[in-house]
């Protein structure tokens, strides 16, 4: 504002031929920056294309490729498909799969929901560092965390050597380790976080004042974070349980190294047909059989959830 | 807690009492110490029992020692594995840097409409789980005849490391005043010129946050490492193989040296990115 005073002095320019002149220029630097932001954005789109679209199609035809002597050979078949869907086997792994995704991803809500709640609007003043806290457990140890289990879980673990201590059990409890217990507290310990993150995100475009009104008018805590909090924040309650969901699905590490031999998930069997057993075809075709199915309960998980918001 | 519902309006040293109460909330602070201790908890015990002088994994412990330690730094498979997951993490925290910050900075000035196209698309690979990834890269491998090595498994780690990359460079960048830009290029700065004394040094500590986040991520991956790194063992993939072998207490030792490594990348990354955001 201060400069306008200056303006005065400037002779009035000839509109006819520099405005168009600059206007010109303009337009030149305009499509020039374009074309600056997309070879800017090449690299990465390149990259993109060539390790994640052509690993995804490459396993897309891998499904209906023929296996000859342990070798994949080109093919197009839906033999695959067919031996993957009508084994008992994968039945099975695929509905103890599904019921243990489903309640992971309910207890990791049921914990992630009002752990964000209470850091955004009890703790306010403190959320920074406990948000970082959950933040830098997220990214601290996938196998880590795994094998940490078996210290807690285990015959000689923590536990077992506490309830032994007190007097509580005689005999170390077996059944904590190599158990879908003990599957279920390390997927829920890492997955966590994971849920925390969105519902946290969208929590911060919730004004903390709404929240306050509704407990100055009388409404309790769990009042207002069921009836004010969460219709507000449902986009980020549904991104989590999407994540987890997902991620339980395609789940094969934990089990392998914490259930039992029998408490294994449907991702182990595609472990399996890419290790052991060399079948490369039969597991792609395994995966993409539950690529599809987690595209469907995606969707069945936003649409029922939308309903539930209501 | 209930206390407040439907109380009647009341004199003013009665109502405060009750707001303090209100804001000493004892269930929440059990509450979040208890989901805390819950995240940590192996991991405390896991760094505890690294120090323990005993094989055995139980308490009380026998003695403080490093034995372990020592164990696992004398142990050439364990150091190799350790220089390939460092190695992997550099080049990985490299690669997603120059991508990450080219793309972050050529979304900006794209249309509106192909800009939450590529937004979107860009997000995928964190919806995909690893699982289906790792096996559809080993199977691009084969096809193209890319022998399985660190450098097969560094590829994959940078495709997944990078969408965080690109969305936390992206979001620092949002916060850019890029009138500051136009001023040096009316002024007469080229465009690299501009970049270079302007723009750098400004979103520097966003793009090393986020490198550094991408490091943890490669140091912590072990399903694209079991899938593509072959014979070319990270420490994560040494780690599973000696729980499958059953105990050892060689593992809580270089459990610790991962976990140090990943949380205090994580660490750094997370103050350079969210603190002092607001």
């Amino acid at each position: 504002m201060a400069g306008l005073g200056t303006v005065d002095r400037i002779e009035p320019p000839r509109i006819d031929d520099s405005v168009s002149l600059a206007a010109e220029a303009l337009v030149r630097k305009r499509r020039r920056d374009r074309i600056v932001a997309w070879l800017q954005l090449l690299p990465g789109s390149a990259f993109f294309f060539a390790f994640f679209l052509l690993p995804l199609l490459g396993l897309l035809a891998m499904s209906f490729f023929s296996l000859v002597d342990f070798e994949p050979v080109v093919d197009f078949t839906i033999s695959n498909y067919a031996e993957v869907l009508t084994s008992s086997v994968h039945a099975r792994l695929a509905l103890r799969t599904v019921q243990a995704a489903t309640i992971v991803t309910a207890i990791v809500l049921l914990v992630s929901f009002p752990f964000a709640y209470t850091l955004n609007f009890v703790f306010r003043r403190h959320r920074q560092l406990l948000f970082f806290l959950v933040l830098v457990s997220l990214f601290g140890g996938y196998i880590v965390r795994i094998y940490a289990w078996r210290s807690i879980l285990g015959n000689q673990g923590v536990i077992n050597q506490g309830l032994m201590a007190f007097g509580i059990v005689d005999e170390p409890v077996r059944e904590l380790l190599n158990s879908m217990y003990a599957v279920g507290a390390s997927l829920v310990n890492f997955l966590v976080p994971l849920g925390v993150l969105p519902i946290y995100a969208a929590m911060q475009n919730v004004s903390p004042g709404i929240a306050e009104a509704a407990r100055d008018l009388g409404a309790s805590r769990f009042r207002t974070a069921r009836q004010i909090v969460l219709p507000l924040s449902m986009r980020g309650v549904r991104a989590a349980a999407a994540f987890v969901f997902i991620a339980t699905l395609g789940e094969w590490v934990t089990p392998r190294l914490l259930g039992g031999t029998e408490d294994l998930l449907i991702g182990n069997r595609i472990e399996y047909y890419f290790g052991a057993s060399l079948d490369w075809p039969a597991g792609a075709a395994l995966a993409i059989t539950l690529v599809v199915a987690m595209g469907l309960a995606a969707f069945a998980i936003m649409s029922l959830m939308k309903r539930l918001a209501r | 807690m209930t206390a407040v519902t439907g109380s009647p309006p009341s004199p003013g040293g009665w109502r405060r009492g009750l707001a303090k109460l209100r804001r000493r909330p004892i269930a929440s602070s059990g509450f979040v110490g208890v989901v805390l201790i819950y995240l940590f908890a192996p991991l405390i015990v896991m760094v505890a029992f690294s120090f323990n002088s005993s094989p055995r994994l139980s308490f009380p412990f026998s003695g403080l020692s490093l034995r372990w330690y020592e164990e696992i730094f004398t142990d050439t498979l364990v150091l190799r594995a350790f220089r390939r997951s460092v190695q992997a993490a550099v080049v990985t925290a490299g690669i997603t840097g120059v991508l990450g910050l080219l793309a972050a900075l050529g979304i900006l000035k794209i249309a509106k409409r192909a800009r939450g196209f590529i937004l979107a698309i860009s997000a995928a690979p964190l919806a995909v789980p690893g699982l289906l990834f790792s096996i559809g890269l080993a199977i691009m491998y084969r096809q193209i005849g890319f022998e399985r090595s660190i450098w097969a498994a560094t590829l994959g780690h940078a495709l997944i490391a990078l969408p965080f990359v690109f969305l936390v460079v992206g979001a620092s960048l949002e916060r850019f005043r890029f009138t500051l830009l136009e001023a040096a290029r009316d002024l007469g700065a080229s465009r690299w010129h501009a970049f270079r004394t302007i723009t750098l040094p400004l979103i520097l500590p966003a793009v090393m946050g986020a490198m550094l986040l991408a490091a943890a991520i490669s140091i912590d991956d072990f399903v694209i490492a079991f899938f593509t790194a072959g014979q070319d063992k990270t420490l994560p993939l040494i780690m599973y193989g000696r729980v499958l072998k059953g105990i050892d207490p060689t593992l809580n030792a270089i459990g610790t040296v991962m976990l140090l490594l990943t949380t205090s990348l994580a660490f750094m990354a997370a103050r350079r990115t969210t603190i002092g955001e607001r």
